[in-house]
């Protein structure tokens, strides 16, 4: 059954820390540890967002003995959410988007 | 260690949830210090475990049973005061529940393997309650026949784990089938068989002269504690059995390879990117 509902307080925190600049790739832990969430946390909601088309992933290929690594910003649809975002919170209003935060 | 463990969880996803597994375990990849890299494997292997589409879903039913029987067994210990032995089972369940629980969500999550390990749980669950006639009483108070036994303890995770791998092609996920209808089958009839002892308390079948309502009582907790290991462990080792004879019955096709990390080829350093 899909659910629309709106995101979660840690979501809207992963959401504005992108958003902070949106041209900038971040790595996981680091956004982890800006966000104050522990992996378990942050990794569900990197794949909501990216499976609802509002972050963008790349791969940094790393020295031959360790593995690339994943990179995330937001797409230009999830900095108009985030921005949506932040401007109902200035309405005290929090708005539903057009993707599903239903599990995929 | 924990790249090990992170490495084994991340098989645990989806053939599309790939990508994240391999993104985990590249940060770990990158941490220094080993409590920061146990930390980091924990969370990424809770995230594993309840990623969607079945992670939520799963957990959810597994906890409710399990809460449920351990609350149920509470319940009936504080009723009848039954004393600190009984407790001490309690915690001995309340790990076995868990590692339950564990094993059956990382079962969940590989590919083939649900739909058919929860539908043979319910065979074997309720093949066992149609011998013992689904009622309470015949839960705890029978003791099977040879003819039941033969049926219950061979046939039935025979007949789960061949159907495991015959369905699947792959004597792997038959075996894996096999062990969660295990799981879930040991799961759902140790909550029935609480929920018999809680109804019925020390009433139902005549127990041995001279036993007071807490020994009865007490005797049918353990039971069913030991009839949970039992039933458990038997129904996987056969049904695991009956997994590689069928698959000796059928030629096996292997499981298709995973791909790996999508690596764009000379892509620009995207963090000079304007």
């Amino acid at each position: 059954m899909q659910r629309n509902r709106p995101p979660s307080a840690q979501t809207i925190r992963v959401l504005r820390a992108l958003a902070a600049d949106p041209a900038r790739w971040r790595y996981g832990y680091d956004l982890a540890t800006e966000v104050r969430l522990k992996s378990g946390s942050l990794y569900p909601i990197l794949v909501r967002l990216a499976d609802r088309g509002l972050l963008d992933t790349s791969w940094e290929p790393g020295p031959a003995s360790r593995p690339p690594r994943h990179l995330y910003r937001l797409t230009p649809a999830g900095r108009e959410f985030a921005a949506a975002l932040t401007a109902a919170r200035a309405d005290r209003t929090v708005p539903h988007p057009h993707g599903r935060w239903s599990e995929a | 260690m924990p790249t090990r463990l992170l490495r084994w969880a991340a098989c645990l996803l989806s053939r599309q949830r790939h990508d994240w597994g391999q993104a985990m375990l590249g940060e770990l990849g990158r941490l220094d210090g080993r409590i920061r890299q146990l930390r980091f494997m924990l969370g990424c292997l809770i995230a594993v475990l309840l990623l969607p589409p079945w992670g939520r879903a799963a957990a959810g039913v597994w906890a409710m049973i399990a809460v449920g029987s351990v609350g149920l067994y509470a319940s009936v210990a504080i009723r009848y005061g039954l004393g600190a032995g009984d407790w001490v089972a309690a915690a001995i369940l309340v790990v076995l529940l868990a590692g339950y629980l564990l094993a059956a969500s990382a079962l969940l999550r590989r590919p083939g393997v649900a739909i058919p390990g929860l539908l043979g749980g319910l065979f074997v669950a309720l093949a066992w309650l149609a011998m013992k006639g689904f009622t309470f009483y015949g839960v705890i108070g029978t003791i099977p026949t040879m003819r039941e036994k033969l049926v219950l303890v061979i046939g039935v995770p025979l007949a789960v784990g061949a159907a495991g791998t015959l369905r699947s092609r792959d004597p792997v996920i038959g075996r894996r089938v096999a062990r969660l209808a295990a799981i879930s089958a040991g799961l759902g009839l140790y909550f029935y068989a609480t929920l018999a002892v809680a109804v019925l308390g020390a009433g139902g079948p005549p127990a041995d002269t001279g036993w007071t309502v807490r020994n009865i009582i007490s005797d049918r907790l353990g039971t069913n504690l030991v009839d949970l290991l039992l039933t458990t462990l038997v129904t996987a080792t056969v049904g695991w059995a009956g997994a590689a004879a069928a698959a000796r019955l059928r030629p096996s096709s292997p499981a298709p390879a995973l791909p790996g990390p999508v690596i764009p080829a000379a892509s620009p350093d995207p963090r000079h990117e304007a």
